[in-house]
């Protein structure tokens, strides 16, 4: 009998190790057992916005001026000191927006304007990118919890410079202007959002999309763990509509000849490097880099890499009181 | 018409019926009164209990030979349904190495892709011919050709360089670890009961043949000292007959049985613990490794499918040991590749987790010898003989068990049947004295 025993327990501990490795799996960006859209649900656990700012106007994208050279910066702050040690810099991105942050299929490596910023960091700490970026890839609802938790030391994931956001971690001055679109079928018998009455619009969970599409209710919208995911949807005809950047649309229409975006931008996206909040001059330091890009045309080349033609870069705007 | 007939029926129906069970009481009365009426009652006991010991025998005996052989369809069949499980999961492993590597995945990863996807439909087909399983394997099967599309759409996007296909890769995963495994489970686990209830009843099974050895014993002994008793004789040589045939074939086939029943009882305590311990074994390690490469995959956001391959390592290890310590070469073989594997599994980890992701995944796809891919296929092929050695043990045990016992069964019938005459012709022999 006793052996009979054993196996049975073995068996049952093989199927609770499953069940585990796929209930916890909505943290990670392939979670087994949580791949079903969610209806969206009200606010999710944000903190509370920072008090005097408002999204509708600059306070939402004011950082801490840099006050000091790169050189002051860097030998003050704790964080630099930390990742110069460790020697590598860990940065929270992303793999599935075409253009920003991808894997290219063909190289295995990721690219994007997102993972160019991320090099020009550690390139302006360790003197070089190469060897000297380790990489997180996380999906939208992933990139505060990974700065919190420190997991990474900054995130460069067109993420969106908010109030709500500030709450919790810091940012750097704005490096890209976006806005929110919708794209939907290229034959779609409508012209805006607001037409699309009582049909599925697709968001990613923790995005600003998924807070934002609330302002249209005539819109059903589901929520998915990966952006992607929704495109999968879209493809499979199971969503009419996906809510999300149009620097990640324009990513998913050059992938699918059958996609267009509507040619209303709903929102503002100010994009903003993430940071943890415990140290302000690493924030500082991230700004006079950015201050130093803005002049000397490396965000001008990166910009021309990646989208073409480029405009003047978003103003660096000051005036955040430190902590 | 039709309103009479009922109204004038019942009167008929209800004296006819008790006058025929009164003529039939008064009839067995008549015969049952006196002494010849006493012997006839013997020689009806006497045949009853001689042809119930006949099928009692016969029950028993043929009822342990189908419980085993229902043991060993089982088995073949849990076998199956976690080989399914298993080749779909290193299908999906490797798929998840050849997006791993990028560019256009390497033939080999493909290939056993496309080898894995094979046998797993195969092994659907074979087992779907099992009518109780048919419906959920159908199921499974309706949820595998889904999967292979969501790959196909994933591979043509990255054929085209379109990040998209790694979305379309997750997806595929996804379902097959939501959709297509946990049935596969529980049907493993259905499987396996009926495997212990085959192997219950053929222990109960002795029980029939203990009820037809003592009430056939306690009759024939019990009438032959009542009828040598009154007849003053000490022997009744048909009776004494019917006595020895009993005996002889209780002693026979009881004896068959009890060899039977031990030989039974080893396989399960041997070769088909050793089965379970393999299989369940080889769908960890299995869905270990494909944990390595989801890990990998994840970048640096893959902590639960590192946690998940610990436990499941973990617990393939201590299963290895056991079945290395019963099981002998093969398993001892196994169990070495395996601990081979997890060192490569700690030099991979310990590359990624030192920021070298892109060295982590050479090693993890890299088709060098000392590479994962390389290492768990030792594993693999050593835990598949050590299997396979155990399934075929296990159906020569079962099959020698319950080679003897179609024969005895109906040997036991038809002696019942002369042992029943005799004693019938015993008893009567008397009854004609008396007259």
């Amino acid at each position: 009998m006793r052996p009979r025993t054993l196996v049975t327990v073995a068996l049952g501990a093989v199927s609770l190790t499953i069940v585990t490795a796929c209930g916890s799996g909505s943290t990670p960006p392939l979670p087994s057992a949580a791949p079903q859209a969610t209806a969206a649900e009200p606010a999710a656990a944000t903190a509370p916005p920072l008090p005097g700012c408002s999204d509708n106007n600059k306070t939402s994208v004011e950082s801490f001026a840099p006050g000091g050279t790169l050189a002051t910066l860097a030998a003050d702050s704790a964080t630099i000191r930390k990742i110069k040690r460790r020697g590598r810099l860990i940065v929270g991105v992303s793999a599935d927006n075409l253009l920003f942050g991808y894997r290219n299929p063909l190289t295995g490596k990721l690219e994007g304007f997102d993972i160019d910023m991320a090099k020009a960091v550690a390139a302006s700490i360790f003197g070089t990118a190469t060897g000297h970026v380790e990489y997180v890839v996380e999906n939208f609802a992933q990139r505060i919890p990974d700065l919190l938790a420190g997991r990474v030391d900054i995130v460069a994931d067109i993420m969106t410079i908010n109030c709500a956001r500030w709450g919790q971690i810091d940012f750097s001055t704005e490096y890209y202007h976006a806005g929110q679109q919708v794209l939907v079928r290229k034959d779609a018998p409508f012209a805006d959002i607001k037409q699309m009455k009582g049909l599925t619009v697709c968001t990613a969970q923790g995005s600003t999309g998924s807070e934002n599409v609330k302002r249209f209710p005539q819109v059903k919208a589901i929520q998915v763990p990966d952006i992607s995911d929704c495109m999968v949807r879209f493809q499979e005809g199971a969503v009419d509509g996906i809510f999300s950047d149009d620097t990640v649309l324009r990513g998913f229409a050059e992938q699918d000849p059958y996609a267009k975006l509507l040619p209303r931008k709903l929102t503002n996206e100010p994009y903003g490097l993430g940071m943890p909040e415990r140290d302000p001059t690493f924030v500082r330091y991230v700004n006079a880099l950015l201050a130093q890009m803005r002049n000397d045309g490396a965000w001008a080349s990166i910009y021309r890499k990646w989208l073409g033609n480029p405009p003047s870069p978003p103003p660096a705007v000051y005036g955040r009181a430190l902590p | 018409m039709s309103t009479i007939a009922p109204s004038s029926s019942p009167p008929v129906a209800a004296t006819r019926p008790a006058s025929t069970r009164g003529l039939m009481a008064r009839a067995v009365r008549a015969a049952l009164a006196g002494t010849p009426g006493r012997l006839r009652l013997a020689t009806a006991v006497s045949v009853v209990a001689c042809l119930l010991f006949g099928v009692l025998s016969f029950v028993a005996a043929t009822s342990r030979a189908a419980a085993l052989s229902d043991a060993q369809t089982n088995t073949s069949q849990l076998v199956r349904i976690q080989s399914i499980r298993t080749n779909l999961v290193y299908a999906d492993a490797n798929l998840t190495n050849a997006f791993l590597v990028g560019g256009l995945e390497p033939a080999a990863a493909r290939r056993a892709y496309e080898q894995g996807i094979g046998a797993a439909s195969q092994g659907l087909a074979e087992s779907a011919a099992n009518p109780a399983d048919a419906v959920v394997l159908a199921k499974v099967n309706a949820v595998v050709s889904r999967y292979t599309g969501l790959v196909e759409t994933a591979r043509s996007n990255n054929r085209l360089g379109y990040p998209l296909g790694a979305a379309y890769l997750r997806q595929a995963t996804d379902l097959l670890r939501s959709d297509a495994l946990p049935p596969l489970e529980s049907l493993g686990r259905t499987e396996q009961e009926r495997v212990n209830h085959a192997f219950d009843r053929s222990a109960t099974a002795t029980i029939w043949l203990t009820i037809g050895i003592v009430v056939a014993l306690i009759v024939l002994i019990g009438v032959q000292i009542w009828l040598g008793a009154w007849t003053h004789r000490v022997f009744n040589p048909p009776l004494v007959a019917a006595t020895v045939i009993v005996v002889i074939v209780s002693v026979v086939l009881s004896s068959v049985m009890v060899w039977s029943q031990s030989r039974a009882r080893h396989t399960r305590d041997g070769a088909y613990f050793l089965t379970l311990e393999l299989t369940t074994t080889r769908t960890d390690a299995f869905d270990a490794k494909s944990d390595e490469s989801l890990t990998l995959i994840n970048r640096g956001n893959g902590q639960v499918y590192e946690a998940a391959f610990q436990d499941l390592a973990a617990n393939a290890r201590v299963l290895l040991a056991d079945a290395a310590r019963r099981g002998g070469a093969d398993a001892q073989a196994a169990r070495q590749a395996f601990a081979a594997y997890r060192a490569t599994h700690r030099q991979i980890r310990a590359e990624d987790d030192r920021g070298s992701w892109d060295q982590a995944v050479k090693q993890a796809t890299g088709s060098s010898a000392a590479d994962s891919n390389a290492v768990f296929g030792q594993f693999d092929t050593a835990s598949a003989q050590a299997l396979d050695q155990q399934v075929r043990r296990l159906h020569e045990d079962l099959r020698s068990a319950r080679a003897p016992l179609t024969g005895l069964a109906w040997m036991a019938l038809v002696l019942g049947v002369v042992a029943a005459g005799a004693a019938g012709a015993g008893v009567m022999r008397r009854l004609r004295e008396y007259r």
